[in-house]
C-alpha cells in the first residue's frame, strides 16, 4: 500500500433509520481502475456520492492527493477544491440541457477555471475527437442518443485533467448496443492510465477492464480482490452466490 | 342600424382612445412588467436557495400581495399614503402597484419553474467545479425562465387588461379616455365595445409575439 491517491476511512451514512453505509474503508492507488458491484440497495451509489460530497456522510474522512477532507462537514472551499481535481459521470448523463456538446465541456473550464475561451474550445474539440463525437460539437443534448450523451459526459469529466474520475452506473440507462460504445470509451480511458472508481452492473467490464473488484452488500464491503482472483476464486460464500446468479442468466 | 352620428363618434373616438393606449396603457404595462420580473426573479431565487430570513420575508410578501385585491392596493398607495405624507403622482403610483402586484404572482411562477429544472443539472454543475451562484446564473435560471415563459406571457397579457384599473386613480389610460367620451356622447354600448376591441388587438399582438418567442427558444429542444 504505497502512495494511495484516495483513502476513505470510516464512512457511514444513514437515511432515516436505515443504515446505508456502515463504516466503509477504501483505498485507491494512482492509476487503479476499480469496479464496485453488488445488488441494488447495497449502497454503491451512495458511497460514490458521499465521496464526491453530493451527499453529506454522517461520519468518515478521506485523504485525496495528499490532502485531508472530512466527509461529514468539509467546508465549501475544500469541496470545491476536491471537485476541481476530480470528474463525475452520472447514470443519466446530466448534460447541461441549455448547452451544446462542446458547451458542456467548456462550461466548467471557462467559468470555474477561468480558462480563455479559445483555449477551452480547442481542448473541447480534442476531447470530442477522443470520444468520437467531433461532428456533434454543435448539437444539444436533446438531439443526441443516450450513448452519445454519456460519451460527452465522459469528455466533460475529463476536461479538467482530473486525477480521478467517478462513474455512477454509467451504462445502466442505455440499451446494450449503446452500452458498448460507452464502455469502449471507458476502456480507452483506463488504458491511458486514468484512475477510475466505477459503480457498475457490467460484470464484463469489471472482469476485463478493472484491476480490482469490490463487492458490496447491505452497506458493507463483502469482498475486495484483484479482478482475476475475484472472478476465478472468490473467497466469500456470498460473492459466489452473487456471481452464480449472473452465470445462470 | 348604425346611424351616421354613431359612426362618426366611433371613428372620431378611435384615435382618442388608441392614443392613450399607446402613450399610457402600453408603457404602464411594459415598465411595470419589467420591474415585476426583477422582483420576481429575486423573490423566487431567495426561496429556491432557502436563504433564512429573506425566505420568510419573500413568503410574507407573496402572501399579502396575492391575498388582497389589486384595486385595494391601488387605493392604498394613491389615496391612502397621502395620509402619512407620501404623495405619489398617478402614473408612478400605478407603476409601483402593478410591479409589486405582478412581482408576487410571477415569483411563484418562476419558483415553480426553478424547481422543475432537473436536480441533476445542479449536481453536474457542482461536479465540474462551478460555484452555486455560477450554476444558478448560467445553467438553472436560464432553463427555468424558458419553462416559465408561457405562463409569464400569460401574466403579461393579463396585465394589459388590468391596467384599466388605473383609471380609478386618475391615470388617463385607454379606459378612462373612453369613459370621458361616453360622458360626452351617451353611447356607452358602442364605445365600451370599441375599447374592448382595442384591448383585444393589443393582446392579439402579444400572443403572436409569445408564439414567436417560444419558437425561438425551442432551439435546444426537449
Amino acid at each position: 500500500m504505497v502512495d494511495n491517491l484516495l483513502s476513505v476511512k470510516g464512512l457511514s451514512k444513514s437515511f432515516g433509520s436505515g443504515k446505508i453505509l456502515d463504516s466503509i474503508n477504501l483505498d485507491v492507488g494512482k492509476g487503479d481502475v476499480i469496479a464496485i458491484i453488488g445488488p441494488s440497495g447495497a449502497g454503491k451509489t451512495t458511497l460514490l456520492r458521499c465521496i464526491s460530497f453530493l451527499e453529506r456522510a454522517d461520519a468518515g474522512y478521506m485523504a485525496f492527493a495528499d490532502k485531508e477532507y472530512s466527509l461529514h462537514d468539509a467546508p465549501r472551499k475544500d469541496i470545491l477544491d476536491f471537485r476541481r481535481k476530480t470528474g463525475f459521470v452520472f447514470q443519466n448523463y446530466n448534460l447541461f440541457l441549455n448547452r451544446t456538446a462542446i458547451g458542456n465541456i467548456t462550461e466548467g473550464l471557462i467559468i470555474a477555471r477561468k480558462m480563455p475561451k479559445a483555449e477551452a474550445e480547442a481542448k473541447g474539440m480534442e476531447l470530442l475527437r477522443k470520444v468520437g463525437l467531433e461532428d456533434k460539437a454543435g448539437s444539444y443534448p436533446s438531439e443526441l442518443s443516450g450513448g452519445q450523451q454519456q460519451r460527452i459526459a465522459i469528455a466533460r469529466a475529463m476536461a479538467s485533467d482530473p486525477l480521478m474520475i467517478f462513474f455512477d452506473e454509467p451504462t445502466s440507462a442505455l440499451d446494450p448496443e449503446l452500452t458498448g460504445e460507452v464502455l469502449s470509451v471507458m476502456r480507452q480511458l483506463a488504458d491511458d492510465g486514468m484512475t477510475m472508481l466505477v459503480v457498475t452492473h457490467e460484470l464484463g467490464f469489471a472482469e476485463n477492464v478493472s484491476d480490482r473488484v469490490i463487492f458490496m452488500e447491505n452497506g458493507i464491503v463483502v469482498e475486495d480482490a484483484p479482478s482475476g482472483k475475484f472472478f476465478s476464486e472468490p473467497e466469500k460464500e456470498r460473492t459466489k452466490e452473487f456471481l452464480a446468479t449472473f452465470i445462470e442468466r | 342600424m348604425i346611424s351616421e352620428r354613431l359612426m362618426d363618434i366611433l371613428i372620431d373616438s378611435f384615435w382618442n382612445i388608441l392614443l392613450p393606449g399607446l402613450t399610457m396603457t402600453i408603457p404602464l404595462t411594459f415598465i411595470s412588467f419589467a420591474i415585476a420580473m426583477v422582483i420576481a426573479v429575486a423573490v423566487a431565487l431567495v426561496q429556491f436557495a432557502g436563504i433564512k430570513v429573506l425566505k420568510e420575508i419573500a413568503r410574507f410578501y407573496v402572501w399579502v400581495i396575492r391575498g388582497t385585491p389589486l384595486l385595494v392596493q391601488l387605493f392604498v398607495v394613491f389615496y391612502g399614503l397621502p395620509n402619512i405624507g407620501i404623495l405619489i403622482d398617478p402614473f408612478p403610483a400605478a407603476v409601483i402597484v402593478f410591479s409589486i402586484n405582478e412581482g408576487a404572482y410571477s415569483a411563484e411562477t418562476i419558483r415553480a419553474a426553478l424547481e422543475a429544472v432537473p436536480k441533476g443539472q445542479m449536481e453536474a454543475g457542482e461536479c465540474v467545479g462551478m460555484t452555486y451562484l455560477q450554476i444558478i446564473r448560467r445553467i438553472v435560471l436560464p432553463q427555468a425562465l424558458r419553462i416559465a415563459f408561457p405562463p409569464l406571457s400569460n401574466s403579461l397579457i393579463a396585465m394589459v387588461k388590468d391596467t384599466s384599473l388605473a383609471a380609478n386613480i386618475t391615470v388617463t389610460e385607454m379606459f378612462m379616455a373612453t369613459q370621458r367620451i361616453v360622458a360626452r356622447t351617451y353611447e356607452p354600448l358602442a364605445l365600451y365595445i370599441e375599447v374592448g376591441l382595442i384591448y383585444l388587438l393589443f393582446c392579439t399582438v402579444l400572443a403572436r409575439l409569445q408564439r414567436i418567442g417560444e419558437k425561438r427558444m425551442g432551439v435546444y429542444g426537449r
